[in-house]
């Protein structure tokens, strides 16, 4: 018993988190999810350069 | 995300002439400062979003990733947005000649003034891999311009619900070239301040449809493109073939307003060209084909004298 308890400490303490820019990643990802269902659109014009 | 949302996420990189892979042929100097006076550009890295809103700045080593946290609201503030206007392009790459005409139809599902509405098409290509000595990476450039045809755009005249334009051109394709990746992208924007982009589309040019109706007949030729038509008949010569006709223009002829013919397909002007009329002028009620043909006395504009003028028609049998 003590070693499952033991083992459900460690594995909440050491559990995988996301970080900030995966969550909006994701958020972003579900946004243009919905928006492509509904056939709506995003124009982005990029005026960018390295050399 | 553009390859998981290609229906949804359209854009265009414009690259700084001061600023390309060496060798590259990215640059188009001139358009490039056109599009960017546009918008006010200055410093780059510059996201113009939906004409509107932009993000000046980045981060180093031309890493974008953090900038998602920048682009989201932004982003989500423009999803939901409702627009009346639908833009389908359809056309035919010739690999013979390495051209491509091309037919962008816009068309309309609400009633909206056309003033300052423009429709500009781009020609762009995806997915070129360069090297950055900048930052000593390779990367995969997205969309990249590489001509914008209709530079300072073309005049929208429709602006009523069921209204439909079609802009025709053709362009060449560079050998430079990857024809596989070459897109075309059509815009409808709003010329004055802000430059809002209302409606998008993008289409490769490799899937575009020559013949939408499978008639045998390619899209620029046909008279009804949408309608399978392949004998072209078009009675009353107006270029609109008969089988999409609505306003047939031997039957809606002036003063026939509610377009009825006798066997032979004759208009009919009568006591009920004269009811239809008061009935439209009282309601403000009308359709397509009734336009041009109840301005009777040819003022330019429909009203009670139109009236007395078809009823002098009717008495006197002078249609």
């Amino acid at each position: 018993m003590r070693k499952i308890f033991l083992l459900l400490m460690l594995s909440s303490i050491f559990a995988q988190r996301l970080d900030p820019v995966d969550l909006a990643m994701q958020e972003l990802r579900t946004t243009v999810e919905i928006a492509s269902r509904s056939s709506m659109k995003v124009f982005v014009e990029d005026f960018t350069g390295l050399n | 995300m553009l390859d998981e949302f290609p229906e949804t996420l359209v854009n265009i990189e414009w690259h700084s002439p001061s600023y390309t892979p060496g060798g590259s042929d990215f640059d188009l100097p001139s358009l490039y400062s056109q599009r960017g006076n546009m918008y006010g550009v200055g410093g780059i890295p510059h996201s113009q979003w939906q004409g509107v809103e932009n993000t000046v700045g980045g981060y180093p080593n031309a890493n974008w990733s953090p900038m998602y946290n920048a682009f989201l609201p932004i982003y989500n503030s423009f999803v939901g947005n409702s627009t009346p206007y639908d833009i389908t392009i359809n056309g035919f790459y010739n690999t013979d000649e390495n051209e491509v005409s091309y037919e962008v139809t816009v068309s309309m599902d609400e009633d909206m003034s056309s003033t300052q509405q423009k429709v500009d098409i781009f020609v762009v290509e995806d997915n070129i891999w360069s090297y950055w000595g900048a930052v000593g990476q390779y990367h995969n450039a997205r969309n990249v311009a590489r001509d914008w045809i209709t530079n300072d755009g073309l005049g929208l005249d429709i602006s009523l619900s069921g209204e439909t334009q079609m802009f025709t051109g053709s362009f060449d394709v560079s050998s430079a070239w990857d024809s596989e990746n070459v897109q075309i992208i059509a815009v409808v924007q709003n010329y004055s301040t802000p430059k809002q982009v209302y409606q998008v589309a993008q289409v490769n040019i490799n899937d575009m449809d020559p013949d939408v109706d499978d008639d045998g007949i390619m899209n620029g030729d046909d008279n009804c493109m949408n309608t399978y038509n392949p004998y072209q008949s078009d009675v009353d010569g107006d270029g609109v073939g008969d089988a999409c006709d609505e306003c047939n223009d031997i039957v809606y002829v002036l003063g026939n307003i509610n377009g009825d013919a006798d066997i032979s397909g004759d208009p009919i002007v009568d006591i009920y060209d004269i009811l239809t009329l008061s009935d439209v002028i009282g309601s403000g009620e009308t359709n397509p084909c009734m336009e041009g043909i109840m301005n009777i006395n040819g003022d330019g504009s429909v009203n009670a004298v139109d009236v007395w003028f078809l009823i002098q028609i009717v008495i006197n049998g002078t249609n």
